[in-house]
């Protein structure tokens, strides 16, 4: 036995994954084409974790020879904010994720044989799949290929030697043990921080972005991606469909849209899910007083129902309300015909991550980034469309799978450095020495309450946010009084920590752009400023402190400019 | 709690909501082959066990086992 086996149990591999969702399958699946040896591990059993399985199952599509001008209109709508490149090449590769996608056996909706191809609206196509089973099928095909996997492995941070990232430190929920994970290349793919406040995003707590952060990579575009989308309270879940913002009232029993948009009242809209006029009307109301919001479908038979959720997108939505309507009475069981339904603004995710190149790789050597974990900055604001987030997942999956296993095909092996692992299992462990009686969920409550408000995060001002960073400060400490009593507790702890780090850097960057643009909206400064504002943030460890700097965006490099 | 009912009785042990679980709530008691609610206060109501299990044993409801959810307003 080596200086490194008693530090706990040492696996190789050429690659090795973090996270098993979409992006980590995919990149794991995309690795093992080269031919490397590919370990996959996850915090929860592979199959049936992350964000795909529990989401809607669309899947954003662009015909091949219309990538092009998709990217180009990504462009324009994100008034030139986004990376050109990825943006390109995100659109190009669509079609053959897609069709990689079938290959490795997801089950598309299909049309005669082939798979179908629905409009959504102008130039906007999805495919649906199933969803619920799309990580067993594509378990299923890495298995028979050789892709090797760990299941309820908790990885809390990465072991690197001579400046490269050469592995990573995981606990294991099962048994107990530390692990030490030893490869040529890392790819990170645990998604962002959803902070467990709401369902759909409870898996994702901020791990990987953290454990990236610590090890000296740069993440980017933190302030973006906070999002509010309205939903059914006790279902914890939205309504698809796009009538039904008409029977939105108030606690008095009033309309709540004719009285804010009454625009909206005439003729035939679309308001979807996450239209953020309602999100607007509902916080209106709620503020004056008159809340909560209900949804009273009262009185309308079932066939009524089903044309609230009436679509363009061939009866999806439709479906989607239907399966819901479900739900509701069988689950949940209230009868949406004889009461009415209490809905909330559902505050749904933490955005950037970890910045990757066009090739997927961070700036550390040796490691990789995918789906929500990873930024690339794509999107800039622009291209709102369904089912692009598990598309991004996809193509930055595969992206970083087949760089990532290059990298490992061209550069030996290095060895855990012995001192540096100490240094990291000791951390990990440490705060089993912790004195105090407070419970990492209460650490949990307290960031809920910093990023959850919409006055905190939705209508951003310096002061509000300051307040919020002061509850973040005090969540900060309260992790200090937690004594974790095993390591099922130690792994919350750690969840509990990356949760902390991640609100702690959406309202940092957030409170350094001085300006409006995107989801990021400042009261004290309303409008968008290209002038002092056309470049993105990052954020790296400097001297055990987060370092923010700003990065112009490299339009004069790009192919559109403004 | 946030999983206010489990039918054991159902539970024919495939162990899908394990696998699904985040915050490793749930685990498999393999003598009597049936998942046992092992850190029930630990439950964050993701309504993993409640969509996945296919002999619908579980009823989750939005209480978490420690606190009410944080309103955004």
């Amino acid at each position: 036995m080596n200086n490194t086996d008693k530090l706990g149990t040492v696996i190789k591999s050429d690659v090795l994954v973090l996270g098993a969702g979409g992006a980590g399958m995919c990149a794991a699946l995309k690795a093992k084409e080269s031919n490397v040896d590919v370990l996959l591990i996850d915090k929860c059993g592979i199959g049936w974790n992350g964000q795909v399985p529990i989401g809607g199952g669309i899947l954003a599509y662009v015909y091949p020879e219309y990538a092009k001008k998709w990217a180009e209109n990504v462009t324009r709508q994100s008034n030139f904010f986004n990376n050109q490149d990825w943006t390109f090449a995100f659109g190009n590769y669509m079609h053959k994720s897609t069709m990689d996608l079938a290959a490795m056996g997801l089950t598309f909706l299909k049309n005669k044989g082939d798979i179908n191809i629905l409009n959504w609206g102008p130039n906007i196509y999805v495919t649906l799949f199933d969803a619920p089973k799309s990580l067993v099928a594509l378990k299923k095909t890495a298995k028979a290929r050789g892709v090797k996997m760990m299941d309820k492995i908790y990885a809390i941070d990465l072991l690197k030697n001579d400046g490269r990232v050469v592995g990573a430190v995981g606990l294991g929920l099962v048994d107990g043990k530390t692990y030490l994970f030893n490869a040529k290349a890392v790819i990170i793919a645990t998604g962002n921080c959803g902070y467990m406040h709401e369902k759909t995003y409870s898996s994702v707590l901020g791990e990987g972005p953290a454990m990236g952060y610590r090890a000296g990579a740069q993440l980017v575009n933190a302030e973006f991606g906070s999002s509010y989308v309205w939903g059914i309270k006790t279902l914890g879940k939205e309504l698809m469909g796009i009538h039904f913002y008409l029977y939105l009232e108030n606690a008095r029993g009033e309309k709540i849209m004719g009285k804010h948009y009454p625009e909206l009242m005439v003729g035939k809209h679309s308001v979807y899910t996450f239209d953020p006029r309602v999100i607007d009307a509902m916080q209106k109301e709620v503020k004056a007083g008159l809340g909560p919001i209900y949804l009273n479908l009262m009185g309308l038979s079932d066939a009524e129902v089903a044309g609230l959720a009436e679509d363009r997108v061939e009866g999806l939505t439709q479906l989607m309300a239907n399966d819901t309507m479900k739900l509701l009475r069988e689950k949940a069981g209230i009868n949406p015909s004889k009461e009415r339904m209490e809905m909330w603004a559902r505050y749904l995710y933490g955005g950037g991550g970890l910045r990757i190149d066009i090739n997927g790789k961070t700036t550390l050597d040796g490691l990789y980034a995918a789906g929500s974990a990873s930024s690339n900055s794509w999107s800039g604001g622009g291209g709102g469309q369904g089912g692009l987030g598990v598309q991004s997942a996809a193509v930055t999956g595969f992206v970083a799978g087949e760089n990532a296993a290059k990298y490992a095909g061209e550069n030996s092996r290095l060895d855990i450095n012995v001192e540096q692992a100490k240094g990291m299992i000791d951390r990990v462990l440490n705060p089993m020495k912790h004195k105090g009686d407070v419970d990492a969920a209460e650490v949990a409550y307290r960031v809920h309450e910093a990023v959850v408000p919409m006055k905190y995060n939705r209508q951003r001002e310096a002061s509000r946010m300051k307040e919020a960073l002061g509850i973040v400060q005090d969540a900060r400490n309260k992790l200090s009084r937690v004594q974790p009593r095993d390591f099922h507790d130690l792994a919350r702890y750690h969840s509990a920590d990356s949760m902390v780090i991640a609100a702690e850097f959406t309202y940092s960057a957030a409170l350094m752009r001085e300006e409006s643009r995107a989801g990021h909206f400042r009261e004290d400064f309303p409008q968008r400023d290209d002038k002092n504002w056309f470049k993105w943030i990052t954020i790296e460890q400097r001297d055990g402190a987060p370092l923010l700097a700003t990065l112009p965006v490299p339009v004069e490099n790009y192919r559109w400019k403004p | 709690m946030a999983i206010r009912n489990y039918d054991r009785k159902k539970c024919n042990g495939c162990g899908i909501c394990v696998a699904c679980c985040p915050m490793d709530v749930l685990r498999i008691d393999t003598a009597a082959k049936k998942a046992v609610i092992q850190y029930p206060k630990d439950c964050v109501a993701c309504w993993g066990c409640e969509s996945f299990c296919p002999q619908g044993c579980f009823d989750v409801s939005p209480e978490r086992g420690r606190g009410e959810l944080v309103s955004p307003y």
